[in-house]
């Protein structure tokens, strides 16, 4: 199968790169998650300037897809801190008060009031409705592409635009077709899911992310569920949505997309980042023995 | 073809077999026993009384109304007890513990003359343009709908338990609410899981509005009895009733196959749905459409 006619001006379909309103697009603090008592994600911090793509690397289990979707709170953490855009996600700043008006962190208490420590703060997780008005702003593209079966690929993509975002269905459509268009599928409007590649669907899917005009896209493992012919054809697009400057973070074992669109590349390993760099540091002269273990299997 | 090619093969065999045998019945029996005048049994399925006519419209108006209310309340239940919130998973449990735990005569007893005994409710007569709806078809609606919910949760649970967790992941990562999640994305695919046995709770449904009667209801058994026990003709009577109930539920058979197979066609992996090819885009836009916007009422 030939590589399908990827348009050079994917974001044009949505009115342009979206502007993230600060330089630091993701900015994750000291992140710790457990499962159980699986300790997943331990102390993790990494941060994403505007128009950066960052490829996560490492091996299955060290906990990178499970850092990407906290980015967007589709799994809890239990400690530190997600900024994306600005805005915390997922939680609330509270002042730390246990349930009777005791205070949580263990801070000096100022004054007759037991309910103000300074500076201390607990997390409390935000209301739902938030947390769906922060995940507006951030675009995700599955393993398994996650297509709604029941709607055509047309309406797979103006689904959220007109439901969510509240956009006219007429303008709606022809934002959807634009973007049809641009990942090679203007044929395709009127067909399910269900009757398409996985390549198609994957392409469809990251048009349905896009719709929302996302200050960031995040990539969790988008070619591993994918028959080898049409890996590239997914890659296409993402790379020219890297070109054109889209802020992305992509989960991926495929080395030859870091290479050569990744600004930086996060080594992960057991919850932890174990090395942090541009691809030739990383891929050229890695300092961590747990990366150039895990780079001679991969290579 | 047959006229009747729009059935089945298999159906059509054993819908011919059930006429010929009834045939049979009715004709030994009005020329060999002097007990059967079978002028009764045929006026009461060729030309009905009023009172009859009235039965089978009530027995099909109420079965289709408490059934409706099953399905919603069941919805609710259902989301209820798989809810975060715990006051909203007691409540749906408990729900459904009571009405399937406890006989549906003695909830009719109950709520229809039990609360009014009291004095705690008295159940209205309400009348709606040319329609008189007495206090016992209201209470006997109300009460088989809430009592069909309890079963119904049960159903739509699995339903929704049976749409891939990726669905609801990538809506709620779209920046849908947990309302519109269930509305336009997980519900509309639930429906395949739950029409086939949400058929066979209709079909329940017609047959069990009959206990109605013990709250006065003139559903079609009723109806039946007290011909009967003018006529003293019971045996072609009530054989006519079950003519009746047969018709009723062979047809909502017919409804019920042809929505399954509606619904069957293009489902994920089925060779069917992808070597229908272009016959199969439109269904699924046309029947989910309408269900989401049922099921929504945005």
């Amino acid at each position: 199968m030939t590589v399908p006619n990827i348009s050079t001006n994917l974001l044009g379909a949505i009115g342009g790169v979206p502007r993230p309103d600060v330089d630091v697009v993701v900015d994750a603090r000291d992140v710790n998650k457990y499962f159980g008592r699986l300790h997943v994600l331990k102390d993790v911090s990494i941060q994403v300037k505007r128009q950066e793509t960052v490829v996560i690397i490492g091996p299955s289990g060290s906990g990178k897809t499970t850092f990407i979707r906290c980015i967007n709170h589709l799994e809890k953490i239990q400690g530190g801190r997600i900024f994306v855009n600005g805005h915390l996600i997922g939680y609330r700043e509270t002042p730390a008060v246990g349930r009777i008006g005791r205070p949580i962190a263990k801070v000096p208490v100022v004054g007759r009031r037991l309910s103000r420590s300074v500076g201390a703060t607990k997390l409390v997780e935000d209301r739902e409705k938030n947390v769906a008005r922060q995940r507006q702003e951030i675009g995700m593209v599955f393993q398994r592409f996650n297509l709604f079966p029941h709607m055509t690929a047309l309406d797979n993509i103006i689904e959220a635009p007109i439901h969510v975002r509240g956009m006219d269905r007429d303008e709606a459509m022809v934002m959807g077709r634009a973007l049809l268009e641009r990942v090679g599928l203007a044929a395709k409007e009127d067909v399910y899911p269900n009757q398409l590649s996985g390549g198609q669907q994957q392409r469809i899917a990251i048009a349905r992310a896009l719709a929302m005009k996302p200050a960031l896209m995040l990539f969790d493992e988008p070619t591993s569920a994918l028959d080898p012919e049409m890996i590239g054809e997914v890659l296409e697009v993402m790379k020219e949505l890297a070109r054109e400057g889209m802020t992305m973070i992509v989960v991926s074992h495929e080395m030859g997309f870091a290479r050569e669109v990744a600004n930086r590349v996060v080594m992960m390993d057991e919850g932890v980042v174990v090395e942090e760099g541009t691809p030739a540091q990383v891929f050229g002269s890695p300092t961590q023995e747990r990366t150039k273990t895990f780079l001679s299997k991969i290579l | 073809m047959t006229p009747l090619s729009f059935i089945r093969p298999g159906t059509r065999r054993v819908l011919l077999a059930g006429c010929l045998v009834f045939v049979a019945f009715s004709v030994g029996g009005c020329t060999s026993n002097a007990n059967i005048r079978p002028q009764f049994f045929w006026d009461a399925i060729f030309h009905p009384s009023p009172a009859i006519i009235n039965g089978i419209a009530l027995t099909l108006g109420i079965s289709v109304i408490a059934q409706v209310l099953g399905v919603i309340l069941g919805v609710f239940a259902a989301m209820g007890k798989m809810a975060k919130f715990a006051p909203f998973r007691t409540s749906a449990n408990l729900y459904i513990w009571f009405f399937r735990g406890t006989p549906l005569l003695v909830q009719l007893f109950f709520f229809r003359f039990g609360i009014q005994a009291a004095g705690l409710f008295k159940w209205p007569e309400i009348t709606a343009g040319p329609l008189d709806i007495l206090p016992e078809i209201l209470a006997g609606t109300l009460i088989l709908g809430v009592n069909e919910g309890a079963y119904m949760a049960e159903i739509v649970r699995a339903g929704i338990l049976s749409v891939d967790p990726g669905q609801t992941e990538a809506s709620k990562s779209l920046g849908m609410t947990y309302g519109q999640t269930m509305r336009r994305i997980v519900l509309p695919q639930a429906a395949r899981v739950i029409i086939p046995p949400l058929g066979n709770e209709f079909n329940n449904m017609l047959k069990t509005t009959s206990l109605l009667s013990i709250i006065g209801v003139m559903e079609l058994y009723n109806a039946t009895s007290v011909a009967a026990g003018h006529s003293y003709a019971t045996f072609e009577l009530f054989a006519a009733a079950a003519v009746w109930y047969l018709l009723m539920t062979t047809g909502w058979g017919f409804v019920q196959s042809w929505i399954e197979r509606k619904l069957a066609k293009g489902t994920a992996g089925s060779a069917a749905g992808t070597a229908a090819g272009p016959s199969t885009p439109g269904w699924r836009g046309r029947f989910f459409r309408g269900q989401t916007e049922t099921l929504g009422g945005h």
